[in-house]
């Protein structure tokens, strides 16, 4: 036997691939769910009311002090004695068996991300010129309308490299989605090597698919900055009537 | 009429302004003028309710609303029928000229885009910016910012115009073209309060001059009134001192 059987490095990367769907699914799902609520912590955190930016506040620091594994398994455990906890208060019959693992590691990943996302969405945020916000209140428009349209389309290019990296990093994350019995590109390595002992390989395979991963995610973002840029020079406008008269003649 | 009735504002223990009071015909250029810090911006900004007063009043079309109650509905009725430019122009700086002025025709009037688009290359037009209509604010000089502000701000078609020393943050060349379009702005029959430092551009825009001083009105008159011949020694000093700045050649 080979000490070291570089072929079998590329040979078993399909075999790992079939479960990248999982991977993805996972970091998408948190992701999305993360920022989402990092932005409402983000606006907890900033708005003036004392108690919901104290509670913004004590969540962010309680999930960024512990260890996204921790946190796994607590959802791992947590969420099924919740549950049962319901069902004994209320009466009803949920049948924490039947949720999917998929839910409590997605459930951790993105209450990890939320806080990480937070603190970036804050900052980026209170980057916006406060003067455009005034405007736009001077013109009527709500809070929320001015989020929407004037405050988070700036912010979002201040908060991009951030959230960027964010979503590398809970890509990295999801290989411990294991220890809620989720088989994604990691634990179907695990499953492999256990078959050959070939331990050494499988992990070469799979850091090789995840800094592939990255690459690609790190170029999409850079497409996105490129494409959300204001553009160096704009042309003139031309009224339509007055283009059609040039053409006319 | 719009009429604003005992306006006081503290900042902590900060008097700003002190029980102003204010009426305005319609169609009335209201010029404000006084020293740095007198409280001119915060005046036009309470009306705007960027700032909440500590009380005062404002009538609008005989709707009276308490200035001080932070009333949403209140609020926004008062901002949909004002408008503000200000010193910084505040542009949307990732929008274009033409969608900095559509923005408020689309979220505020709920126009269909291509109405919006209509409205808004007419109101840039008036500014004489449709040219460029395509252009960022960072690509566009400070004075046509300014007066695509102004264009975004009358779009909306505002009972009240309010303008916050519009040219003072701009280099002295720029300053001509942005008082060209509000004096066009002015005689075109909207209602403004105008606060600036450009004596001469008060003087021979407004209807009305109006002296503020330590949070009150002070003096309270015609241009003719208020430049030749004014009743309180503040202002009198004040005129001095600002006339001995303004040298004659850059008056308009
Ligand atoms: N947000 C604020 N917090 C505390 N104090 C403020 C605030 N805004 C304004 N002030 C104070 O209120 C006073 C009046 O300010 P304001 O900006 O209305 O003056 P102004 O007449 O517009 O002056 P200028 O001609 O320099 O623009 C000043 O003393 C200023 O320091
Ligand atoms: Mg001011």
């Amino acid at each position: 036997m080979k000490l070291f059987d570089f072929g079998l490095v590329f040979s078993q990367i399909p075999k790992l691939l079939e479960y990248l769907p999982v991977t993805l699914e996972l970091a998408l799902v948190s992701m999305l769910a993360g920022t989402l609520l990092g932005l409402l912590l983000a606006i907890m955190r900033m708005k003036k009311v004392r108690v919901l930016s104290q509670i913004a506040g004590f969540y962010i620091s309680l999930v960024r002090g512990t260890p996204i594994l921790v946190q796994l398994y607590i959802a791992y455990f947590g969420i099924p004695m919740l549950i049962k906890w319901i069902n004994l208060k209320t009466g009803s019959n949920y049948v924490p068996a039947n949720i999917p693992g998929f839910v409590y590691a997605v459930t951790a990943l993105a209450i990890n991300q939320s806080a990480f996302d937070s603190e970036i969405i804050r900052a980026s945020l209170q980057s916006v010129d406060r003067g455009q916000i005034e405007a736009a209140s001077s013109i009527g428009m709500t809070y929320f309308q001015t989020l929407r349209r004037i405050i988070l389309p700036e912010a979002l290019t201040v908060a991009l490299p951030g959230l960027g990296n964010s979503f590398i990093g809970v890509i990295k994350g999801t290989s411990l989605a294991f220890t809620c019995a989720v088989v994604e590109i990691t634990a179907r390595g695990q499953i492999l090597a256990g078959r050959n002992y070939r331990y050494f390989e499988v992990y070469v395979s799979l850091a090789i698919i995840y800094w592939v991963i990255t690459i690609i995610i790190e170029q999409l973002i850079r497409l996105f900055e490129r494409k959300t840029r204001i553009p160096d020079q704009v042309e003139q406008y031309q009224p339509e009537n007055l283009k059609t008269g040039e053409a006319a003649v | 009429m719009i009429r604003i009735e005992h306006l006081s504002k503290a900042f902590q223990k900060n008097v700003v302004l002190e029980d102003v009071s204010l009426e305005i015909e319609q169609g009335n250029v209201i010029g404000v003028i006084g020293p740095s810090g007198t409280g001119k911006s915060t005046l036009l900004r309470c009306i705007n309710q960027l700032e909440i007063p500590d009380q005062g009043t404002l009538t609008l079309d005989g709707r009276t609303i308490d200035l001080h109650r932070k009333n949403k509905q209140d609020m926004l009725y008062i901002r949909r029928n004002t408008g503000m430019v200000f010193q910084k122009f505040n542009l949307f700086e990732k929008k274009t000229a033409l969608e900095n002025v559509m923005e408020g025709l689309l979220t505020v009037h709920k126009l269909k885009p291509e109405e919006a688009r209509q409205a808004a290359l007419e109101e840039l037009d008036r500014v004489g910016m449709t040219a460029w209509a395509n252009h960022y604010p960072v690509h566009l000089s400070g004075g046509q910012q300014q007066r695509v502000a102004i264009a975004r701000a009358l779009a909306l078609k505002p009972r009240l115009l309010l303008l916050d020393e519009p040219t003072s943050a701009l280099d002295p060349e720029l300053v001509g073209e942005v008082l060209e379009v509000i004096r066009k702005v002015a005689g075109q029959g909207y209602t403004m309060i105008l606060v600036s430092h450009e004596m001469a551009f008060v003087q021979s825009i407004s209807n009305r001059v109006i002296f503020l001083d330590k949070g009150h009105i002070v003096e309270d008159g015609t241009p003719a009134q208020v430049f030749s011949n004014p009743q309180n020694e503040r202002t009198r000093e004040f005129l001095s001192k600002m006339f001995i700045l303004t040298q004659p050649e850059f008056i308009i």
